[in-house]
């Protein structure tokens, strides 16, 4: 085989020409129309274009990761991405004994209300939008009783929150639940921001995490749009209308290196998400139609070797991105490949955005690249087998089965074997790993920020230790039981219950552990690690 | 496994520790040892250093390799050093987030091999074959004492028995066949996930299974529920890491002839028997068809449950005998199916004294003195679980009563040609024929007939048991 292929593996051309690439204006269309794929519809307000700037943020406890937040608005960002550490990723409260020494290392701690009043304190919730990459209920309940406490009205609150029903537990961001429980806590979840934070995002499809060990643009957004068909089917099917919520769907995706294709793929996904939303889901409100696309720059795309390089990658990516005419951005920091973002890490990036808005007229024009016969080309054969493979998956079954059997898992096992044979075999120029490979002591700048760690946050766990015996019991308990029951119920919603008993002082790993429980599982998932594991586990 | 020279592989437990929950460098680097010959013992997420160390001396394995992409290792890394030191075994670290100076500290604090971010394969299989050397150059005196020290050495004792080491699930294990074959399993030394709808007689058999070599996690749940074979399986990978076979028993019997039974014992039926075992064999089977794909296959083994009734028929108990019989159509088709993941898939037609068979009365008491007891039946289902039932499979053993058969199946009839478009007169002439040619049809069983040893059915002279 000669020639280029593009990332995905699509044959390229030397060069594209008008005969390879007959362009038919009315199947791309103007930005701002059917079928979107110059740009998504805009607010009659909007200025000159421009994107929400923003970048991944938490670390420590509420206080620290609020401070955080202060500085990078302080710096300019448009918007906050807030992460929890792993415990708080897994809805687990930093007092368990297997979260201690997890605490605040990775993201922000946060297992009850006050963690979130805290975490929000004198952020303008009502002028930002906050995107939690948090387990979605309890980023939802937690600001809204943030902004209640704060008196603010929830309705006015903007932002997003990551609904995983399908991919969670494959792919790092565990919760221990079973499916069934996480796909009625997406739904109800989405449901209750309809109707007490309708400016918010509560059904944000995150393809960000889900590709980001290996999966190529078609992996990722044909995974990407089942789940969204999933949830959209299940919220039809319980009666909401379909325009009530396609508008206040987001998505998040990933940005590797190969940037036409990452271009390409978001002009793709606008126009299937269109022609799904209008031609199969019925929706006729024309902001239905419209996808709102968010993009976080590829961490695997970045190198522990020669770090500063990755400042490199992040602004090539972002300048991509900007021509795609993205939503939002968030760029993985020089220090990624080590630790979640330093200052001075979270301040380049920002700063890059800055000048990629400010200083290079990138946005005074809507998709500057349309019309070139390579971009369609490759916007047209993207679109087709994206849409081949989800018609493919669907095929196969329901998802929730193909969840059960592992089916997904295996794409996600695969693909980072994949990526390592092709960097291994040469066949995936990195540079500092593949080539211009340096020796270590010629390798030292900027280490001596990406290699700083800190302690896991003790104080923390002390604070919460000491908070917990203080609780009153009465009510807490109630709510507890409350939540338990509307878990044991498959009818119930369980949204109003999580808030109410996240309001009465319950933890995100007490709540977790009653929805566990009313499943017929152990409240704690680590139920067996406290005992001698017998583990005959031949693979 | 042994490589070409007779020495037997190199063998890595792999996983990540605490709530490290990125996972994908685990998984490439087991994929990468297993192309390169290796056993791994793939332990996933949430481990702790004592899980790891104790996995790896259960399975003699010659290292313990830890995936690391949180800064939670720095917590776990001296006990891990100490444990594996104690057993004399290789320890390897490889992640994104090692720094130089990690390496450095690692390898000084006693640690066999540091891998940074995108290390060389070559180097990596280098520096693992060497540690295996070593590993297996210690003197092995020295490191079975080590590992007498270790708590290592009671898990290795208590999985004693020609299943030791293996998990199962069994369904309906809180009564009668269930029941006898979780003992009986736990007896020959594995590891039962034993479920049943009844959560206190279950809690009660698994209490009851005692110190056997064996162990019992007891999960209940209604195996009619959609979630149920996933909530088994991950119960089975949670508690014990792996799962290498099932034995679907769960049953129940809605008794009446056909204009009797109404639609919801119908579904029961059909959801208990036909539903719920079909769900078990696509969800556990998609796991196993998962676990050879990754170079895994651990050679599992499915046990289902048909019954004479499903075979031959049973009087005024149609919706019973017919998902019966469908139970011994999908043992072999899912044979076929799951055989090309190295997994068995047989059924048992048990005779023996349980709630499903009231009408046989109470026994005499123990099964010393009671040939329909479900002990009997028992270390057959054991057998076709174990390694020497590894070329077994789409089969239906009949057993109990004192008896053991292998029953025949269909078989094509004497083939007569069609006539195109056949009038009236031919079929008259013709189907009568047709129908002589294959002999009388046998009897259904009845309480009584199903009593005695069955020799009111035919039953070719060939598969009679030989005279002992």
């Amino acid at each position: 085989m000669t020639g280029f292929r593009s990332a995905a593996g699509i044959p390229l051309q030397p060069f594209y020409a008008p005969a390879d690439k007959a362009l038919d204006y009315s199947a791309i269309g103007d930005p701002g129309t059917y079928p979107f794929t110059r740009g998504r519809l805009r607010p009659p307000h909007a200025g000159s274009g421009g994107w929400i700037q923003r970048e991944l943020s938490g670390e420590g406890s509420p206080r620290r990761s609020n401070e955080q937040f202060r500085s990078l608005l302080a710096h300019g960002a448009l918007g906050i991405d807030v992460i929890g550490d792993n415990p708080t990723m897994s809805a687990l409260d930093p007092d368990h004994p297997m979260c201690v020494p997890a605490v605040g290392t990775t993201g922000v701690s946060l297992c009850r209300k006050r963690d979130f009043i805290e975490l929000l304190a004198d952020i303008p919730l009502d002028r930002i939008t906050l995107s939690h990459s948090l387990p979605p209920a309890f980023a939802i309940a937690g600001q809204y009783l943030a902004a209640r406490d704060s008196g603010l009205d929830p309705a006015v609150l903007r932002g997003s929150a990551i609904q995983p029903p399908l991919y969670s537990e494959d792919c790092s961001y565990s919760t221990f639940l079973p499916f069934g429980i996480r796909m009625r806590l997406t739904l109800d979840s989405i449901a209750f921001s309809l109707r007490e934070m309708p400016r918010f995002h509560a059904f944000l499809e995150d393809t960000y995490y889900i590709s980001d060990g290996g999966l190529n643009v078609v992996e990722e957004m044909s995974l990407g749009l089942l789940e969204i068909r999933e949830v959209c089917r299940r919220l039809i099917a319980r009666g909401l209308p379909v325009d009530s919520f396609a508008p206040r769907i987001a998505i998040l995706v990933n940005c590797r290196m190969d940037l036409f294709e990452e271009i390409a793929k978001i002009r793709a996904t606008r126009r299937l998400f269109a022609r799904m939303m209008r031609e199969e889901f019925g929706a006729a409100d024309p902001r239905s139609w419209s996808a709102n696309i968010a993009v976080h720059s590829s961490g695997l795309a970045l190198t522990a070797a020669q770090p500063a390089n990755n400042i490199v990658r992040g602004a090539v990516q972002a300048l991509a991105m900007a021509m795609a005419g993205v939503q939002g951005l968030e760029i993985s920091t020089f220090d990624e490949p080590f630790r979640t973002p330093s200052d001075i890490a979270h301040q380049l990036a920002i700063r890059t955005q800055q000048i990629i808005q400010a200083e290079t007229n990138v946005s005074a024009v809507q998709d500057p690249l349309g019309g070139s016969w390579y971009l369609e080309s490759l916007t047209d054969e993207l679109e087709s087998r994206i849409d081949t493979a989800v018609r493919q998956m669907e095929k196969l079954g329901d998802a929730g089965t193909l969840v059960e059997s592992g089916y997904f898992r295996d794409i996600f096992t695969n693909a980072m074997d994949r990526h390592s044979s092709a960097v291994q075999q040469g066949e995936m120029r990195i540079v500092g790993v593949t080539e211009h490979v340096v020796p270590p002591e010629a390798d030292r700048f900027l280490r001596d920020v990406a290699e700083v760690r800190f302690e896991p946050d003790y104080a923390h766990v002390e604070r919460i230790l000491s908070w917990r015996r203080r609780r009153a019991d009465g009510p807490l308990r109630a709510s507890l039981d409350r939540v338990r029951a509307a878990s044991a119920n498959p009818d119930a919603d369980l949204m109003a219950p999580i808030v109410a008993a996240l309001d009465a002082d319950a933890t995100i790993g007490e709540i977790t552990g009653c929805l566990r429980e009313g499943q017929g599982l152990p409240s704690d998932p680590f139920e067996f690690a406290a005992q001698s594991p017998v583990a005959e586990a031949r693979r | 496994m042994t490589d070409a020279t007779g020495r037997r592989a190199g063998r890595v437990v792999i996983g990540t520790l605490g709530l490290d929950q990125h996972e994908v460098g685990a998984m490439a680097i087991s994929q990468l040892l297993v192309r390169h010959g290796y056993e791994v013992v793939y332990l996933g997420r949430f481990n702790t250093p004592q899980r790891l160390v104790t996995v790896a001396a259960q399975e003699d394995a010659d290292i313990v390799g830890v995936s690391v992409h949180s800064w939670e290792f720095v917590a776990y890394a001296d006990e891990l050093l100490a444990r594996c030191g104690d057993l004399g075994i290789g320890l390897i670290f490889g992640g994104s987030v090692l720094t130089a100076q990690d390496r450095s500290d690692l390898l000084a604090r006693g640690a066999d091999a540091v891998f940074g971010p995108y290390a060389s394969e070559d180097d990596m299989l280098r520096q693992i074959a060497a540690i295996v050397d070593r590993v297996r150059a210690s003197p092995a005196e020295a490191r079975a004492a080590d590992a007498c020290a270790a708590d290592a050495r009671a898990t290795r004792e208590s999985a004693a028995g020609p299943l030791s080491g293996r998990v199962f699930i069994v369904t309906g294990a809180a009564r009668g066949l269930g029941r006898a074959y979780t003992r009986e399993l736990c007896r020959q030394g594995a590891a039962v996930v034993a479920n049943d709808v009844d959560e206190a007689e279950l809690k009660e058999a698994a209490s009851a299974v005692g110190d056997g070599p064996g162990r019992v996690h007891p999960v209940a749940c209604d195996i009619t529920d959609a979630q149920a074979p996933r909530v088994l399986l991950d119960a089975a990978l949670r508690r014990y890491g792996q799962l290498h076979g099932l034995v679907s028993n769960a049953g129940l019997l809605r008794s009446g002839p056909i204009l009797q039974l109404g639609d919801d014992d119908l579904r029961l039926v059909l959801d208990v028997h036909v539903t719920a075992t079909f769900r078990l064999l696509r969800v556990i089977g998609g796991y196993w068809r998962a676990e050879a794909k990754a170079g895994r296959a651990v050679g599992a083994a499915v046990v289902l449950t048909t019954s004479a009734a499903g075979l031959y028929g049973f009087r005024a108990e149609a919706a019973y005998s017919a998902v019966k019989a469908a139970v011994a159509m999908l043992t072999q088709v899912a044979a076929d199916e799951l055989g090309r993941y190295q997994a068995t898939v047989n059924a048992i037609a048990p005779a023996a004294r349980t709630r499903l068979t009231g009408w046989l009365g109470d026994g005499p008491g123990g099964p010393d003195r009671d040939s329909w007891a479900p002990e009997h039946v028992a270390p057959v289902v054991a057998w076709l679980l174990g390694p020497a039932a590894r070329e077994i499979t789409g089969r239906v053993i009949e057993v109990g009563n004192g008896q053991i058969s292998v029953p025949g199946s269909w078989r094509p009839g004497t083939a007569y040609p069609l006539p195109p478009l056949m009038s009236p007169a031919q079929a008259r002439t013709l189907l009568p024929q047709v129908l002589a040619s294959a002999g009388p049809l046998p009897g259904l069983l009845t309480p009584d007939t199903a009593l005695s040893d069955r020799s009111g059915l035919p039953r070719p002279e060939q598969e009679r048991p030989p005279a002992s």
